[in-house]
């Protein structure tokens, strides 16, 4: 919204109301419409029927309605035939697997992570750093046949998880400057949210080659991570073994559970294409 | 034990064997609703909360009942070292924190009143409240936990019967448990969920509010 104009264009759309521009990009309206239905979709219990949709955006019931019926031509959106409410459609998740494909990190990290927690008998996490949190976008199971919910798609803030820690570590002073001025969330009573602990937490990472988590994401539970590079030498991922404090951290770090997890992230940095004096690893 | 607790619950005397009745009843209640509770976590955790629960309690009600002579605050800080050692995930650390801390509060005292009961509920939320660092409307077990706590001092002050109380107690922690099902998850797993975290009700405010249930039911037979 970048003019008062455009704010209140409900109702008597011309042309230029359906574009403008947003930080010098070129904005269609009814794209970002669309995109609004399919978050609101996507997010709590899914079903909604047209008229919580135009209340929940504040748009008009006809201008849903429309957006809605062409999301459903496409298969992104389906009607449910009891309620006549809407949820998202099945074309949803080919495109969510798409995106995981795609992540060059996420297809090379498949069969290190798989022996990885067999190797240690703990669940195995890899993920990204988007924004300000970190992404999973793999995750196996702990490796003793017990119920375990899938993580991939879950969203944690840096600054509570080992992977995060282990990615902003490397990163460019400027970058990393930015993310511990914040905001940094608190979900534990052990999360670090005070920016010169987290500073020195970081260091602490670039000194020893991993980061560790100790009840700050999820009391009871610990992880241990290391970051992986790219052929520049600049940190993509991480990589992580997550699991009950008592068995991850039993008394600090056990330094084989350390020393598995930094040799799988080389591994993959290797995979990557960092050279071994690319990779800003210890 | 039962005589006493008629208009003013702050009278009525308590002892070990209320906080055995207590622990029997939230055994016997995690038991009974064990796939519910693990249904309930399946939608927005590792489905293991009733499981978990139910393991916990069957072995602290085992623990206390091997207890012979201990006084009433030794047994809840049984129960809760019980809970950390045989619960997984975050409801052993927070739950066993919580009877540690209540037990604790009770000072090795053989006999105590319903506000002693109070000031030991209360100091095992705050012992929750420091470890999880959960607010009301985080959807988690305070949501239930601290309306419980409220409606139980409430009634208190206001002159009723202990069995009165723990009726207010557990109403407060349904409204309470109910009230979590819009909300989105802002601490344990549930919260990497972000919005998708939002209609289902927490499996940790629904547990807790079994626990106040069966608080009134230990207190009922106070009564009968």
């Amino acid at each position: 919204m970048d003019s008062p104009t455009v704010c209140c264009a409900r109702n008597r759309w011309t042309p230029s109301r359906r574009i403008h521009r947003r930080g010098g990009v070129v904005v269609i309206q009814s794209v970002g419409r669309a995109s609004m239905i399919l978050k609101a979709l996507g997010s709590g219990a899914g079903r909604l029927g047209v008229t919580e949709l135009a209340e929940r955006l504040g748009l008009a019931k006809a201008t849903v309605y429309g957006l809605v019926r062409t999301l459903e031509i496409e298969g992104l959106v389906e009607q449910d035939p009891e309620t006549g409410k809407y949820r998202l459609g099945a074309a949803m998740l080919a495109l969510g697997n798409a995106f995981l494909a795609n992540n060059q990190l996420r297809t090379r990290s498949l069969v290190w992570s798989e022996s990885l927690a067999s190797r240690v008998g703990e669940a195995v996490r890899v993920g990204v750093l988007n924004g300000p949190n970190v992404l999973i976008v793999h995750h196996v199971f702990r490796p003793d046949n017990s119920v375990q919910i899938l993580e991939v798609g879950a969203s944690i803030p840096w600054n509570a998880c080992a992977l995060g820690k282990a990615f902003v570590a490397y990163l460019r002073a400027d970058e990393r400057g930015e993310l511990l001025a914040g905001p940094l969330p608190r979900l534990t009573g052990q999360t670090l949210t005070d920016p010169q602990l987290l500073e020195v937490a970081l260091q602490e990472t670039v000194r020893t080659g991993y980061a560790v988590e100790d009840q700050e994401a999820i009391v009871g539970e610990a992880e241990i991570a290391a970051a992986v590079f790219d052929h520049a030498g600049a940190p993509v991922g991480a990589i992580s073994v997550v699991g009950p404090v008592e068995r991850v951290l039993p008394d600090g770090p056990p330094p084989n559970l350390a020393a598995a997890v930094k040799e799988v992230a080389r591994g993959l940095s290797r995979d990557l294409g960092a050279g071994r004096a690319g990779v800003r690893s210890g | 034990m039962s005589t006493v607790d008629t208009a003013d619950g702050r009278a009525a005397k308590l002892d070990r064997l209320f906080v055995l009745r207590w622990i029997q009843e939230c055994a016997a209640s995690l038991e009974a609703e064990r796939e519910y509770l693990t249904q309930l976590d399946a939608a927005i955790g590792d489905a293991d909360h009733g499981v978990n629960m139910d393991r916990g309690m069957r072995a602290a009600r085992a623990k206390v009942r091997s207890m012979d002579a201990e006084p009433a605050g030794s047994l809840l800080e049984a129960v809760g070292a019980t809970l950390i050692l045989t619960v997984g995930g975050a409801a052993g650390p927070l739950y066993g924190t919580a009877f540690q801390q209540a037990g604790r509060s009770l000072h090795g005292c053989s006999t105590f009143d319903a506000l002693d009961l109070l000031s030991a509920l209360s100091a095992g939320l705050q012992g929750v409240q420091r470890l999880g660092a959960a607010s009301e409307g985080d959807k988690t077990i305070v949501d239930a936990f601290a309306p419980a706590l409220s409606a139980f001092r409430r009634g208190l002050m206001g002159g009723g019967s202990l069995a009165s109380a723990t009726t207010r107690a557990r109403e407060a922690a349904e409204v309470g448990m109910r009230a979590t099902t819009p909300l989105q998850a802002r601490k344990g797993r549930a919260s990497y969920l972000g919005p998708r975290s939002i209609g289902h009700q927490d499996p940790g405010a629904t547990s807790t509010a079994l626990l106040f249930a069966a608080l009134e039911r230990a207190a009922g037979e106070l009564d009968s």
